[in-house]
């Protein structure tokens, strides 16, 4: 299953995805999805950014693609996208 | 209440400081994550799903108006203007940046407050009582002990790497509204029947992902004994309680290992020992010095009967519904109890916005109100009203939407953050209770069923306490969907008693279904009055498993 890797910026705490060229992005829509055979050398390699003090806490979650969207097969990672679906003026959701 | 002395003032002072120093060390890059996460955890930093969050400590939920404005103000200015009460009495800002949080941290220091130990292997936040001081039913007001533990507890060298968390709460009377029974230590204060006040001690209940009830292991400890007891209790949990698996550590297992017999043994020869020393005797005048702090208010001689009050409840349907649920006896004549209900119907359970919290301090100052108290039920209590004031405080609390009139009822559910906001749970809390409580918000609906408690977790460690709601609700992940187990029968009361899982879960659609399923079995099996919980317990699982489940 394709993967996405994500994490936290260490400041400010944002959820944040990876995209290969334009590094780490804050959209979901924005991030590179991984195919099975990279996932793990990209998660490898994103030890590089936390040791620059960019990010912290990186791990992969699978998503599968519809009609070219990113969506994560699990709702934690949906909601984590969005922001809480309880309060929808919070979160990426909001902006 | 309390005042920090000068120890207390420099110590929470100082670990702002401290703080700021290792929030620049980790930004500079001279502290990797992991040696900073056990440093922010320290100072209740977590990292949740969304961003960095910051839990307070509300020592036995206990909160002046200064110190909710100043939460109020923290909130509005450092995160997003709320925050959320928690079953721990504390409260919790979901949106912290790192940078600030020193600021923040300054900022709680100012009003005597801070974030120490609301993480981490040590001893909690100490939980009380909400109607301490107050209770008609109180033989002492708990916040005493609970300060006393507090100062005891605070950095204790020895007890500050335990096994695994420590849980502590403590009753002023029988009647249990700090759900001692599912605390690592619960305690309860009693007199015996020489007329001395001393402690009954209960170890090893919790709930979590292996839940139990505490078992008594002092029937009636002295008021002088009970560091030396308490010391004694910790220091075989610490010596003895597992380290090696995380889901073992806690207390409560290392009680049902080695049974509560051999536990007692232990800790009676571990109290032995610390007798001896001497050393842990509580002094008379320390505990007279504290018990100052919380001496009643100065209490007005008022007739039991205010003709003004008992008009207002009659010429108003809306009051006096509100005065039904949400109103308390208190020990004084001519005194109330007034509970404020974070649970108005769609709300968030125990939400409280940086205007609310304002509100309710100028609410406190309009009706002489010294201290505020924070429940574990995730409302607030205002302890000593006036019940000539209690209409006028009603109108005021309505027009911030704080006059919910359902203490104790169906609508007045605990939940935990859930999916919305924890990084370990596995589905969502918050719209489970508020689709539950918009099926319920008949007020006359809510009446007529009484005191019903459903109490949601979003995953097995519990913060909601599912197993001890009359209706218990868990939120798991069945293959990336959300799942909900219903349990009944459980309580948290002084009747404590742990919920059973009824049957298969549902999903978010079928759950709120399925609970109003339930309780329709139990309108059809109740005699008079009865409870929901002793209704269930009468007639067992079988009649509410039979109709939910045929369908």
């Amino acid at each position: 299953m394709p993967q996405v890797l994500t994490a936290n910026r260490l400041v400010v705490g944002e959820v944040v995805y990876w995209n290969g060229a334009r590094g780490w992005v804050p959209r979901l829509q924005d991030a590179e999805v991984l195919a099975d055979s990279e996932a793990e050398s990209t998660l490898a390699r994103a030890a590089e950014w936390v040791q620059k003090r960019e990010v912290v806490a990186p791990y992969l979650f699978d998503v599968r693609l519809e009609h070219g969207v990113v969506m994560p097969v699990k709702v934690r990672e949906a909601i984590r996208a969005a922001g809480p679906t309880v309060r929808l003026d919070l979160g990426k959701q909001s902006v | 209440m309390y005042r920090y002395d000068e120890f207390d003032a420099r110590l929470v002072h100082e670990r702002a400081e401290q703080f700021r120093g290792q929030v620049a060390r980790r930004l500079a890059g001279e502290l990797t994550e992991d040696e900073f996460k056990p440093l922010r955890l320290m100072n209740g930093l977590y990292l949740q799903l969304h961003s960095y969050m910051l839990r307070i400590a509300i020592p036995y939920g206990t909160l002046n108006a200064r110190q909710l404005r100043k939460l109020a103000f923290i909130a509005r200015k450092f995160d997003r203007g709320y925050g959320h009460f928690t079953t721990r009495q504390n409260l919790q800002l979901h949106w912290a940046r790192l940078p600030d949080v020193p600021d923040m941290l300054l900022e709680l220091a100012e009003v005597e407050m801070h974030c120490l130990q609301t993480s981490g292997n040590c001893v909690r936040n100490i939980t009380a009582d909400p109607f301490a001081g107050a209770a008609a039913d109180e033989i002492e007001d708990p916040r005493i002990l609970s300060e006393i533990l507090r100062q005891w507890s605070t950095l204790h060298p020895e007890f500050s790497f335990l096994p695994r968390k420590f849980k502590i709460a403590v009753s002023g009377s029988s009647a249990d509204r700090a759900a001692i029974m599912v605390h690592d230590i619960g305690i309860e204060i009693l007199r015996n029947a020489r007329g001395e006040i001393g402690y009954r001690v209960f170890v090893g209940g919790g709930l979590g992902r292996t839940p139990f009830i505490g078992h008594e292991i002092g029937s009636f400890v002295p008021k002088s004994d009970i560091l030396a007891f308490l010391e004694a209790v910790m220091r075989v949990y610490n010596e003895s309680g597992r380290r090696d698996n995380i889901h073992k550590a806690r207390i409560k297992i290392l009680v049902h290992q080695i049974g509560i017999e051999e536990m007692r043994r232990r800790v009676e020869n571990e109290f032995a020992e610390i007798k001896k020393t001497g050393v842990l005797q509580l002094p008379q005048t320390e505990m007279t010095r504290i018990a100052a702090y919380f001496a009643p208010p100065n209490f007005a001689t008022l007739s039991p009967a205010n003709a003004d009050f008992e008009a207002a409840k009659r010429d108003n349907r809306d009051f006096a519904n509100w005065v039904k649920t949400n109103i308390h006896a208190h020990k004084i004549p001519g005194y109330a109890i007034a509970t404020i209900s974070l649970k108005a119907i769609g709300e968030t359970p125990g939400d409280c916005s940086s205007d609310e919290m304002d509100g309710i301090a100028d609410i406190m100052d309009a009706f002489g109100q010294a201290e505020i108290r924070v429940t574990h039920e995730q409302n607030l209590v205002l302890p000593h009203m006036r019940e000539a004031d209690l209409f006028a405080l009603w109108q005021r609390l309505a027009a911030l939407n704080l006059a919910t009139a359902n203490y104790g009822l169906v609508t007045d559910i605990i939940a935990c953050p859930g999916l919305d906001y924890c990084d370990l749970a596995n589905a969502r809390s918050i719209p489970i209770a508020t689709a539950i409580a918009k099926r319920f918000a008949d007020l006359e609906r809510q009446h007529d069923l009484g005191e019903l408690k459903i109490k949601i977790s979003g995953c097995i460690n519990a913060c909601g306490h599912h197993h001890v709601g009359h209706i218990g609700i868990l939120g798991v992940d069945r293959k990336g969907v959300e799942n909900y187990q219903i349990l009944l029968g459980g309580s948290g009361a002084e009747d404590a008693s742990l919920g059973e899982i009824l049957g298969p879960g549902f999903d978010r659609e079928g759950i709120v279904d399925a609970v109003e399923n339930v309780i329709d079995t139990y309108k059809n099996l109740r005699s008079d009055s009865e409870r929901f919980l002793d209704t269930y317990r009468r007639v067992g699982a079988q009649p509410f498993k039979e109709r939910l489940y045929a369908r």
